[in-house]
């Protein structure tokens, strides 16, 4: 048309196909973009109600090196398990505690959305029994506890958790996998025995990340069958509400009265979202990690210990003979003080060495040869652009998926179970397993040579990896995810199911089950 | 378009100066906060609420810099097929690698912090790409309105 078109006709804009071409090219770059985009975002979403049992893919692992009984070959066991003939599935609803022996200890608790005064501030909570944290449950090993819960107010309804117990499967409280959300006005029964002592922790499983956050949790202690060693026991729950760090729902430092020269066995629960670091003013001993026992706990001076969201450790100070406190801090910012009244312990310096359960202790026997698992999973925490329920960011991805194309981890009863677990994301994630207990094998590869290290809580810094064994001893449908639950809710949950099991529950659909 | 493209990566300039900005607010908050004593750790961080009024600079930073560049260099990426201006698209894909490469960055500065301190020089590598990119394209637009068929323009 005018000089200049005609000065610079060039390639396959020559042969006349130019304008057709010139339009075509951008809207098919453009569409080479968005498609994809388009197709992920719908693969993305989860429908208005839908089972775990369809989520993700199943992963059956990688079978042992060694079969003992020389009936597989290794590899990969989808095959052996897709070629049998399946009986009809059992259910998570028919895995309860004994239904005809009576309970040891009842306990009703009642949770209520209200304001919380927490250190002068209003926040915006939750209370079980009008208290936030609730009352702490007490029972004795061996005991059958049995829990009645209503929810007088939470809109969104509740369920109840107990962090670190290995239930049967239907009392585990996850929301849409093992039972319905309660409702307000509703009414749920756990029974479970209490077989392990120890401390643990209960808290909603529905809505958890914000139900948790506004202090819908209570400690629980299970006592061993003998007395404990120490004179004095305490409990200490650390949360912070809105930004404000308190022990016990106080804005304080818990001050607790002992004799001089008296033991003091200091339970501390981490109900936050991330870790925190405990050291005391003396020598301590670590007693326990995650309600399990340190076999062999030696004196430990001027190292921390890092309790991960989720964990419970429980720490043996001794009150000083001259008349001062002992200080356990948990953090900067709180601190347990126990001593004589009025007594106190300045603060000590934040040590910068820490305590490695790795090497902490002595062996003892576990109960099992996690030398020739049955089967191996890798979980390996990442971090990539996608879209997770429709919405676009960067979002966590377990073994290089995005929610909800997670893995169903498949096991049978019995068997030796080790884990592969890799943090290449970038943020720390506390990794909890329900219902079992895990035993640490090594971490970046060295292996454990201290007290058999037991967590359902582990603390997997960024660019850690950590090989963790289990016996799949507690058959139904279990979530695996990571305890800060902001992250569960940006979709870093898997799931460990035994073959054959199935749930009548449903993420989402009438209860609004939403279970993170 | 080539309005839409300037101002997409004037955008992207704004931007990143804006995340400069909200981060170093934060820090300057969060070191305030603890002359006062206060007390940040990974649980404090991740709770609901905020322990000193300069938090929202951090998230703001995240939300920037995850969300909104990304998608405003997506944008631009597209916009750039439609200018028909030589080389918008090199420059709308020399912004998006960049964002790309600062958001990788970012994230891997939690493993190594000395990531950050690139994250930090890629920032002033992408305010410069992208006022580049939106200053040629008004080059370009001034040179079309005084050239109205110009080389660049869609006549067969």
């Amino acid at each position: 048309m005018t000089r200049h078109s005609r000065r610079r006709p060039s390639g396959i804009l020559s042969l006349g196909f130019g304008r057709p071409l010139r339009l075509a090219l951008p809207i098919v770059a453009t569409l080479s973009i968005i498609a994809p985009l388009a197709w992920l975002w719908q693969d993305s979403r989860v429908p208005s109600a839908y089972s775990v049992m369809n989520m993700g893919y199943p992963d059956y692992g990688v079978g042992a090196m060694t079969d003992p009984d020389g009936s597989g070959h290794g590899g990969h066991m989808q095959g052996q398990m897709g070629g049998q003939q399946m009986p009809p599935p059992r259910l998570v609803t028919d895995m309860v505690a004994d239904p005809t022996r009576p309970a040891d200890v009842r306990v009703d608790l009642v949770t209520r959305q209200q304001m919380l005064t927490v250190g002068g501030q209003p926040i915006r909570g939750f209370t079980v029994n009008g208290t936030s944290p609730g009352p702490e449950i007490r029972a004795r090993q061996g005991q059958l506890l049995e829990v009645h819960l209503h929810n007088e107010s939470v809109a969104d309804g509740v369920t109840l958790h107990w962090h670190g117990v290995d239930v049967p499967n239907a009392m585990d409280g996850v929301a849409g996998v093992t039972q319905d959300a309660v409702p307000v006005g509703g009414e749920f029964i756990y029974r479970f025995v209490a077989d392990q002592a120890g401390t643990y922790w209960y808290h909603s499983h529905q809505v958890s990340n914000p139900q948790v956050a506004g202090g819908l949790l209570g400690s629980l202690v299970v006592l061993p069958r003998s007395r404990i060693a120490q004179q004095v026991d305490v409990t200490a729950v650390a949360h912070t509400y809105g930004g404000v760090r308190t022990i016990n729902g106080k804005a304080e430092d818990l001050h607790m009265l002992a004799r001089p020269g008296q033991r003091v066995r200091v339970r501390v629960t981490n109900t936050d979202n991330g870790p925190m670091k405990i050291w005391t003013g003396g020598p301590y001993r670590l007693l326990a990690v995650d309600g399990t026992d340190v076999h062999k706990p030696t004196d430990v001076s001027d190292r921390s210990v890092t309790l991960t969201a989720g964990g419970r450790t429980d720490l043996e100070v001794m009150v000083p003979r001259d008349g001062s406190a002992v200080r356990v801090q948990l953090s900067k910012a709180t601190a347990v003080i126990i001593g004589p009244p009025g007594a106190d312990a300045p603060v000590p310096p934040q040590p910068t060495a820490e305590l490695d359960l790795l090497a902490y202790g002595s062996p003892a026997p576990l109960g099992f040869d996690p030398a020739h698992p049955t089967r191996q999973f890798d979980y390996r925490i990442g971090r990539r652009p996608g879209f997770v329920k429709g919405q676009p960011g960067v979002w966590w991805s377990i073994n290089g998926r995005l929610f909800p194309h997670v893995p169903m981890y498949v096991v049978r009863e019995g068997e030796v179970v080790v884990v592969h677990i890799k943090n290449h994301s970038g943020e720390v994630h506390p990794m909890h397993l329900h219902g079992h207990h895990e035993v640490v094998l090594a971490r970046n590869g060295v292996a454990a040579t201290g007290s058999p290290w037991w967590v359902d809580s582990l603390n997997v810094l960024p660019g850690e990896t950590y090989d963790i064994a289990f016996v799949a001893n507690n058959p139904g449908i279990w979530m695996d995810h990571c305890h800060n639950l902001k992250h569960a809710a940006q979709g870093m949950v898997a799931h460990l199911m035994y073959e054959g099991f199935d749930t009548p529950y449903r993420i989402a659909g009438p209860s609004d089950n939403q279970p993170e | 378009m080539r309005t839409a493209y300037k101002v997409l990566a004037y955008l992207v300039a704004a931007e990143v100066a804006v995340q400069a900005m909200v981060m170093v607010w934060f820090i300057a908050g969060l070191g305030k906060w603890v002359e006062g004593g206060g007390v940040l750790d990974k649980a404090a961080m991740e709770s609901e609420g905020t322990p000193f009024p300069e938090v929202p600079g951090v998230i703001a930073h995240g939300i920037n810099g995850f969300f909104v560049i990304p998608g405003l260099a997506l944008l631009l990426l597209i916009i750039s097929f439609f200018t028909k201006v030589r080389g918008a698209i090199k420059w709308a894909v020399i912004v998006f690698v960049l964002v790309v490469v600062q958001t990788q960055l970012g994230g891997l500065g939690h493993d190594f912090p000395l990531a950050g301190a690139l994250h930090g020089l890629n920032a002033l590598a992408l305010f410069g790409v992208a006022l580049y990119a939106g200053r040629r394209l008004r080059a370009a637009t001034a040179a079309a309105v005084e050239q109205p068929e110009a080389r660049t323009a869609a006549p067969v």
